[in-house]
């Protein structure tokens, strides 16, 4: 992605501020025709807010990984401030996008499994931003909520759908379509774009292709290129029996992998990722090439992630921090710290409607259950969650996680989970039944139960009787 | 009370056996014996997608339509290509390209004119989602023109693209197996890097008891799940599968896809309907 020529054109910030009486005339003017330059402004940006589905958050090769190129993530991660304490609000895909729309967890959308509706009278960010802001709202690609690709999306103008399961066709067209808004754009107003793509979610389709484990490698070529194991391929065997029934459940242990079949099962999923960086890709050199790049904040992040052989596990649902765990980038070169790694602030789904409603200048909703992050990215000191919460489908398990450590537990299962995040960070050594932490096990289920009573949970949502709601 | 159909999984990639296990190609294209891949012709794929299940979710998605026609000199040739891929509710984005090659081995393009427009599932085109492109690859140095803006973009000395190598893939002297390595551009639009093309060899097959030859090329690469070709004795390329993503010849692909798209619209106007109605999400 080189400058163009269109470029010498535009005025940089200095030059902005020098002739801002011009530029404000310029601002009031009703229609810039095509491809219209906005100028700089440190309020009410436009909003590219990027969604994978899917994606472990060691997956960027700028941020370490080994096995992949992702040019295009790289240039966020180095134009921006990445989260590395990054949480999804439920680590599966209807869930995780409810709360990620509606700044609620998800017992309180009522979207505690996949296709299910976000909870009548309960606003998302695109009738948010409609009611409240002059932003165009504009969204392409998946849903899910509950539709997995719909042009009936509330509160936004929907370009393109996608193609269930098919991400390596339909992300190309909800690129080309975002690519194709920016390109085409008539409108003054600033703009949030949702861009969310289906990619590496087409890991689930692979696993369905590749279950049986073959005599020899598909490709005996690759078996140089594979990535090794993960140093947390094997885990402790005291589980809740929950994740035991999940793992037993999946290709891997079904096929009866051998160790090569898992390693060419992480090095497919690294190409998923390669394939939706390109796609990012068009969409931010659409986004330079039109001049919004000056004036739009990326945000980055994905609605889950993959257990990637990580405890021997594949897809999601799991409370593994592979699962978890998701990236979390903002990038707008300028205004916020470029290349910043932040490893001390949890952040989850949840807070990115009440960020996204700081930047463009309005109050959130009321009830967020998480922050602004936007103080965080003006390099501002500020009180910050001393845990997270993240909910586990169908609203059967919980976890809570602090500073130092991590507490999973699930409905009538009598095996809890605890592991000391600082000392045994892949997850490995599980606490919960050791004498010597029963008080560490107990000051979070405080937190828990303290997290649940301020909930306003959905009605007829499963094992709501579990929790400990309006306590 | 209906029983539940049970889903049964795929369990290992798709190739022409497994498709054929799964009745995806009871009309295996016929061989044709007048087709000469360096010569004008015409071939179109049906892309047909797999969700990984042997009876259901799987989708002819759409059509891909390459013709090949020889320039007035030997040293280039232009491939036209339609693109048509049926999104959920009935949208489609249809890609036309012009693309002038180079007749070397990866028919390297150096010339092209793109169209990435959407038809909505009402039938009519959404202008203000089109792009138009028009493009030169010198060297590895590409200059696009689009809405009257001139851009650069990062190529490659030895880049091809997709579409390009369905094309280049049928020149290919089997008896001497080649491999060749180039840089992919992938939809004319991205570049994947370090890719390598192989033969893989004979692919021995019967389809209604009568014997079939076929030959089979791979190609790995960043950015891509890997391609498998598979070609008939008269270097026709009868198939390509990239994971859950089938191109298979047949004449037949548009009323195949029609159907598709006919079922897609009719589900966006009961939901439109709903949605009037007031009964979305009840």
């Amino acid at each position: 992605m080189n400058d163009t020529k269109r470029s010498a054109g535009r005025m940089d910030r200095r030059s902005f501020i020098k002739t801002s009486g011009t530029a404000a005339l310029f601002l009031s003017a009703p229609c810039f025709g095509k491809n219209v330059l906005p100028a700089l402004q440190k309020s009410n940006p436009n909003i590219l807010l990027i969604i994978t589905d899917q994606q472990h958050i060691d997956t960027i090769s700028a941020g370490g990984c080994r096995y992949l190129k992702t040019p295009a993530m790289d240039q966020l991660k180095n134009s921006g401030l990445s989260f590395k304490q990054s949480f999804s609000p439920n680590p599966v895909c209807s869930p995780a996008r409810s709360a990620i729309f509606t700044g609620r967890t998800t017992s309180e959308t009522g979207v505690c499994v996949n296709n299910k509706p976000i909870r009548s009278g309960m606003t998302n960010m695109g009738q948010w931003f409609s009611q409240k802001t002059n932003y165009d709202t504009v969204y392409a690609g998946k849903w899910h909520v509950p539709e997995t690709h719909t042009f009936f999306i509330p509160g936004f103008n929907v370009l393109h759908t996608g193609i269930m399961g098919q991400g390596n066709l339909g992300d190309t067209a909800t690129s080309r379509a975002c690519e194709a808004f920016l390109r085409n754009r008539t409108s003054s107003n600033p703009f949030l774009l949702v861009a969310s793509f289906m990619q590496p979610h087409d890991i689930c389709e692979w696993l369905r292709f590749n279950t049986e484990n073959p005599d020899q490698l598909r490709y005996p070529g690759l078996a140089d290129d594979l990535p090794p194991l993960p140093d947390n391929f094997d885990y402790d065997k005291n589980e809740p029996g929950h994740l035991k029934k999940i793992r037993k459940g999946r290709g891997p242990f079904k096929g009866k992998w051998d160790k090569q079949q898992w390693r060419y099962y992480m090095w497919s999923y690294y190409r998923h990722i390669e394939m939706v960086d390109g796609e990012i890709g068009r969409v931010l050199q659409a986004l330079k090439e039109t001049g919004h790049d000056k004036n739009t904040l990326i945000l980055m992040t994905s609605d889950h992630g993959e257990g990637l052989a990580h405890h021997q596990m594949v897809r999601k649902s799991t409370p593994y921090n592979e699962s978890m765990k998701v990236p979390m980038v903002f990038s707008w070169p300028g205004f916020i710290q470029e290349g910043g790694v932040d490893d001390k602030h949890m952040v989850t789904g949840l807070d990115i409607m009440p960020t996204l409603c700081d930047y463009a200048g309005i109050k959130p909703p009321e009830n967020m259950r998480g922050k602004s992050i936007k103080p965080i990215l003006d390099g501002k000191t500020v009180e910050w969650h001393k845990y997270v919460v993240t909910e586990v489908p169908a609203n059967r398990g919980r976890m809570v996680h602090t500073e130092q450590y991590k507490y999973v537990t699930y409905v009538d299962d009598s095996v809890d989970m605890l592991f000391n995040m600082k000392k045994d960070p892949g997850e490995t050594k599980n606490l919960a039944a050791d004498p010597n932490y029963s008080a560490t096990v107990q000051e979070h289920r405080d937190l828990l139960k303290a997290w649940e009573s301020k909930l306003e949970v959905a009605p007829n949502i499963a094992n709501k009787h579990a929790w400990w709601y309006n306590a | 009370m209906a029983k539940k159909r049970k889903r049964t999984i795929v369990g290992s990639p798709l190739t022409p056996a497994m498709l054929d296990e799964m009745e995806i190609i009871p009309d295996f294209p016929t061989q044709n014996d007048q087709f000469q891949p360096e010569k004008n012709w015409v071939n179109t794929y049906r892309v047909w997608t797999c969700h990984g299940y042997r009876k259901s979710g799987n989708t002819d998605q759409g059509v891909l339509k390459i013709e090949r026609l020889n320039s007035n000199t030997a040293d280039t040739f232009t491939l036209k290509v339609s693109q048509q891929i049926i999104h959920d509710m009935g949208q489609v984005n249809l890609i036309h390209a012009d693309i002038l090659c180079k007749n070397d081995q990866i028919a390297s393009p150096l010339e092209w004119s793109l169209e990435s427009e959407f038809i909505g599932p009402d039938g009519n085109v959404k202008p203000e989602l089109t792009v138009d492109e028009k493009a030169r690859n010198r060297d590895g140095n590409i200059k696009v023109k689009s809405a009257g803006f001139t851009y650069d973009r990062q190529g490659s000395e030895k880049l091809s693209g997709d579409w390009c190598l369905f094309e280049a893939i049928q020149r290919f002297d089997f008896n001497k197996k080649p491999t060749i390595t180039f840089d992919l551009y992938e939809g004319l639009s991205l570049l994947r890097e370090n890719h390598q093309l192989f033969y893989r060899g004979l692919y021995p097959w019967q389809q209604d008891g009568k014997e079939v030859t076929l030959h089979w090329f791979q190609q790995l690469g960043q950015g891509v799940l890997p391609y498998e070709y598979w070609l008939d004795e008269n270097h026709r390329m009868i198939m390509a599968v990239t994971l859950s993503r089938v191109y298979i010849l047949d004449e037949q692909a548009g009323q195949k896809m029609k159907k598709t798209l006919d079922g897609k619209q009719r589900y966006y106007q009961r939901k439109l309907k709903d949605i009037k109605g007031g009964r979305e999400n009840e």
